[in-house]
């Protein structure tokens, strides 16, 4: 009798276990929706800007929206979306409503894929720019945001730095997608080590080579990236390339006007391949990840490290050893001053921030409104830094975020990173097959030869 | 028992719950599969009619030939390493092992029981080489052999040999405990009686034991073979299937070319490649079975 008890109920945890495994996935998004339900606004900061007046008079239309995003909602611009359309629901509609989904960044673009196929995008969503948007604006999917900001007269808060990045990113004259980050990329140094060697901050590559054999010398690891993840050492091979062949050359070999197998694009390949061969970024440098490259550069043991600007995040840590002021950063170094200049920076806009077209109202029109009156002062304010929207608070700015603004003040021109025009195909096997170009396993020309072959292969 | 075994209806009612679970997520997404390989695109994208096509190019593509490459190798060290050191091990374990016996035998099955991810982070810390040496370097360095420490994940002439010794490791335990169990079931006068007759440790093994384990040993292959013909989350874990290709497998490719290149008609070519391989693969094991 016992057993049969036992095995009765064995089963029925088992068929319960099976039934939750199912349904996992829907009970998702409720989650979500009792965090909007019961929305205590508590972690609200008290200094609503007056700028909730003016979109007070808006109807309080009812309209409930899904966003879609990569970062939780307590995390980086999650919290900075979620915090924003909280206040917009307390201060202005209470008649909105948002379900907050996540998912996670590597799975972003297959989920995008999957909403498109079944023509369910969410309202608003978290995308990558580069090719991955263009697909979605060559559907016709994509709400044309830079005419809604337009029209609901709030256009002018974008960064006009921001804007013309986005649209040279999407390759189209108007603008599909919001910025979620400002981003300027180069080189962070460690000051102490600099110092210790007697290396001056290089302007040119010759310059930067004879830094990294003159720290080699005085015993001290020149450079570190984080080949485990790839992409910090294509970025490498982009930074030579922006410098000696300007930056529109990778844009020129995606449109087909060049071949990636070009002299140009072969020698920035054998520039990188050979920094490695002289050990410059120590043994093993496929094995390292880029937060323990940071990381290394934070307590002394390399001395420069690529990087965007987002690595802020890491510098103004309580935990950052190097202090803060022990870090510097200089624009890639000039390869051919008539290619490129000093004040063209690698930049990006982080993820960017989409919206359906099909979805799009009077309703969600308020919100995106509120969003982008008052995302510049939130994130300035919240987390020190630049998104790509104007702000008016003196925000507490860290050393490290001056460097950041100082930078951007800069700017001349902008380049995209490597794989920004590729598809996924032939990004993926340029990301793969950098390991191979480092570890001195390819030829550069065998490198760049795979990734003319990926590219030739998916025009197919 | 006899009776009821004997009874139709109660042979369908014990084998039909279990045959419509096995269809439904196992035959129909095979058949699903072959569906989908004569496509081009994503479903509800671009899906397009192309016949054989994605077949033609299956043998053409270098990437897919390296990827079945690095799966054929993996398979052979693995298997091999697996069922090996987890008979080794028995034979330890029943002939040599006097003292801690439980501790041990739970020691060595330990690692099983580990989530594939966790085991991964740790043999990358083990493997590590920057910022600092990690265990398996420090020890080189530490008894002299300096000139054999290395980046041993981040180059391709060591890469899956340090995977499949973390696979090994993982899973020997596993191994072990089927064939101390099926030793533990062979009788041991048979034992005692070739001792007598002075029959020494390589004989007593070659025709006696072995001969015994054989069922077992195939069973054990054939897990083992089914195990790391699907490669996939232990490679991830430790090396993202770098560096380059160089321990890239068959389903991570097809995982890729499916779900990030959007080429679901393609993957689908390769996932119907690697289920025929499982199938031969299966079937020249077993084919030693039958040849007695």
């Amino acid at each position: 009798m016992k057993k049969r008890i036992l095995s009765i109920l064995l089963i029925t945890t088992m068929i319960a276990v099976m039934l939750t495994g199912c349904g996992g996935k829907k009970t998702e998004p409720s989650t979500g929706e009792t965090n909007s339900g019961t929305d205590t606004t508590t972690d609200i900061a008290a200094d609503t800007t007056d700028t909730n007046a003016a979109a007070g008079d808006d109807k309080q239309i009812a309209k409930k929206i899904k966003i879609l995003s990569i970062w939780a909602e307590d995390k980086d611009n999650g919290k900075l979306i979620t915090d924003l359309t909280k206040r917009y629901i307390s201060d202005v509609n209470p008649n909105f409503e948002y379900e907050f989904e996540l998912v996670s960044a590597d799975n972003l673009k297959q989920k995008i894929a999957t909403l498109v196929a079944s023509d369910d995008l969410p309202d608003v969503f978290v995308y990558e720019s580069g090719k991955p948007i263009v697909d979605l604006i060559e559907a016709d999917k994509l709400l044309d945001v830079g005419k809604a900001l337009e029209d609901l007269g709030v256009a002018d808060m974008l960064d006009e730095g921001a804007v013309s990045l986005l649209k040279t990113l999407s390759g189209t004259d108007e603008l599909y997608d919001l910025p979620l980050g400002m981003n300027v990329e180069g080189f962070w140094y460690n000051k102490a080590l600099f110092e210790q060697a007697d290396v001056e901050i290089p302007t040119t590559w010759e310059d930067f080579e004879a830094a990294c054999a003159k720290l080699q010398a005085a015993g001290i690891q020149p450079l570190t990236a984080g080949g485990a993840d790839k992409w910090p050492v294509t970025r490498l091979i982009n930074a030579y390339v922006m410098r000696s062949m300007g930056v529109d050359a990778m844009q020129k070999a995606a449109d087909g006007e060049a071949k990636y197998t070009d002299a140009g694009y072969v020698a920035a390949a054998a520039k990188i391949q050979d920094l490695a061969s002289k050990g410059y970024f120590g043994e093993g440098v496929t094995t390292v990840d880029q937060n323990t490259a940071g990381n290394m550069l934070l307590s002394g043991e390399a001395a420069m490290f690529y990087n965007g600007s987002w690595f802020t995040e890491a510098l103004t840590a309580d935990t950052n050893p190097a202090g803060a002021d022990g870090i510097g950063f200089f624009n890639i170094p000039v390869v051919d001053e008539a290619k490129g200049t000093i004040t063209e920076y690698s930049m990006n806009c982080g993820n960017i921030l989409a919206l359906d077209k099909s979805k799009y109202d009077e309703g969600t029109a308020g919100w995106l409104k509120y969003m982008v009156e008052n995302i510049g002062n939130e994130a300035m304010t919240q987390f020190g830094a630049v998104k790509g929207y104007k702000y008016d608070v003196a925000g507490e700015l860290s050393t490290y975020s001056q460097i950041v603004a100082d930078e951007l003040a800069k700017v001349s021109k902008a380049s995209t990173w490597f794989e920004a025009a590729m598809n996924s195909e032939t990004s993926t096997v340029a990301q793969d097959n950098v390991q191979t170009l480092i570890n001195g396993d390819a030829t550069p020309q065998e490198y760049m030869q795979s990734i003319q072959d990926a590219y030739d292969g998916s025009l197919e | 028992m006899k009776r009821v075994l004997g009874n139709k209806k109660a042979i369908a009612l014990f084998v039909i719950p279990a045959l419509i679970l096995y269809t439904v997520i196992v035959i129909l997404p095979v058949i699903w599969s072959v569906y989908y390989s004569l496509y081009e695109g994503s479903p509800g994208l671009k899906w397009e009619f192309a016949g054989l096509d994605n077949y033609k190019r299956l043998f053409k593509d270098k990437n897919f030939i390296a990827a079945l490459v690095v799966n054929l190798k993996y398979i052979a060290i693995v298997m091999a390493g697996q069922v090996g050191l987890g008979l080794g091990l028995a034979l330890f374990f029943r002939f040599w092992l006097k003292n801690f016996k439980n501790i041990i035998r739970t020691l060595v099955f330990f690692p099983v029981v580990l989530p594939t991810v966790a085991v991964g982070q740790l043999f990358v810390k083990i493997y590590e080489i920057q910022p600092n040496y990690g265990l398996l370097n420090s020890i080189l360095s530490n008894i002299g052999l300096q000139k054999l420490v290395q980046p041993w994940i981040g180059q391709a002439s060591t890469a899956l040999g340090a995977l499949s010794a973390m696979d090994i490791w993982v899973a020997m335990g596993f191994y072990s405990v089927i064939f101390y169990g099926a030793l533990l079931d062979i009788p041991g006068e048979i034992i005692e009686a070739a001792k007598i007759d002075g029959c020494n440790a390589v004989n007593l093994f070659k025709s006696i034991l072995a001969p015994l384990l054989r069922p077992i040993i195939i069973t054990c292959l054939v897990f083992s073979f089914t195990g790391t013909v699907k490669m996939f989350e232990s490679a991830l874990a430790l090396t993202k299937g770098g560096p380059g290709n160089a321990t890239k497998s068959l389903s991570m490719y097809m995982y890729n070319v499916s779900f990030s290149y959007g080429k679901v008609g393609y993957g689908s070519v390769i996932a119907v490649f690697i289920f025929l391989l499982c199938i031969a693969g299966s079937g020249i094991i077993n084919r030693f079975d039958k040849k007695n």
